[in-house]
């Protein structure tokens, strides 16, 4: 992995995306983003969570639902 | 009574009143804005959250405290206000649901996980819901049921 340090007010490029930080708190960071419309910026967490929930609705059947209901009653 | 038939649990027969309102759905499915919470006799603790715009669409959950009683909830305060819960934590169990989404498995020989990242809490009085994701590395997204091992199919 890529690291470098920036202050706030420095912004750095990946390919036509800009990334600025805005301002460095405690534990946060604020990020101004510059893109092209096509990109899609997406929170990590959002896009596991999205992952997650199409995976764990694509689990679910009868069978599912009996060997869950067994393993829970251990 | 309205009803559905779903794929998960067949026929259900359903009160309005009993309806709650996800206004911005959950992420990957933005468009199911209403869903069922349902128990199952013999199914104890499992909930079943079932759709009412696409009867083949139902996750199962588990109550978060079920699966770990020393979960500790954390609501933006953005998320709190769209659900009309105050500022102070709103207790499970009495203000809100709050469960976990199982993913039974994603290949065969795979434990059922749990997603602690991102709970479903539901303001009970007011039925509106949200998927919460909590701040930080805390919680997996693929906690293990069953088994304190960690999943080296989770991704």
């Amino acid at each position: 992995m890529l690291v470098m340090r920036r202050r706030a007010g420095e912004s750095f490029l990946i390919g036509d995306v800009e990334i600025q930080v805005l301002e460095v708190g405690g534990t946060r960071v604020k990020l101004g983003i510059r893109a092209p419309e096509s990109v899609a910026i997406v929170r990590r967490e959002v896009q596991i969570t999205k992952n997650e929930n199409l995976a764990a609705a694509q689990s679910v059947s009868q069978g599912v639902i009996s060997s869950l209901v067994r393993q829970l009653a251990h | 009574m309205p009803q559905i038939h779903t794929e998960c649990l067949g026929e259900i027969e359903y009160q309005e009143s009993s309806v709650f309102h996800f206004p911005f759905g959950l992420p990957g499915f933005e468009d199911e804005r209403a869903f069922l919470f349902l128990d199952r006799p013999g199914a104890e603790p499992l909930i079943f959250m079932q759709s009412l715009a696409t009867p083949k669409l139902c996750f199962i959950l588990l109550p978060i405290l079920a699966v770990d009683p020393h979960y500790e909830l954390f609501l933006e305060d953005e998320t709190a206000a769209r659900l009309g819960l105050p500022d102070t934590g709103p207790r499970i169990g009495t203000d809100v649901l709050c469960a976990a989404i199982v993913c039974a498995a994603r290949r065969p020989d795979d434990v059922p996980t749990a997603n602690l990242l991102a709970p479903v809490v539901v303001n009970l009085k007011r039925q509106i819901g949200t998927q919460a994701i909590q701040p930080g590395a805390r919680y997996s997204h693929c906690h293990p049921l069953f088994s304190q091992e960690e999943v080296a199919t989770c991704s």
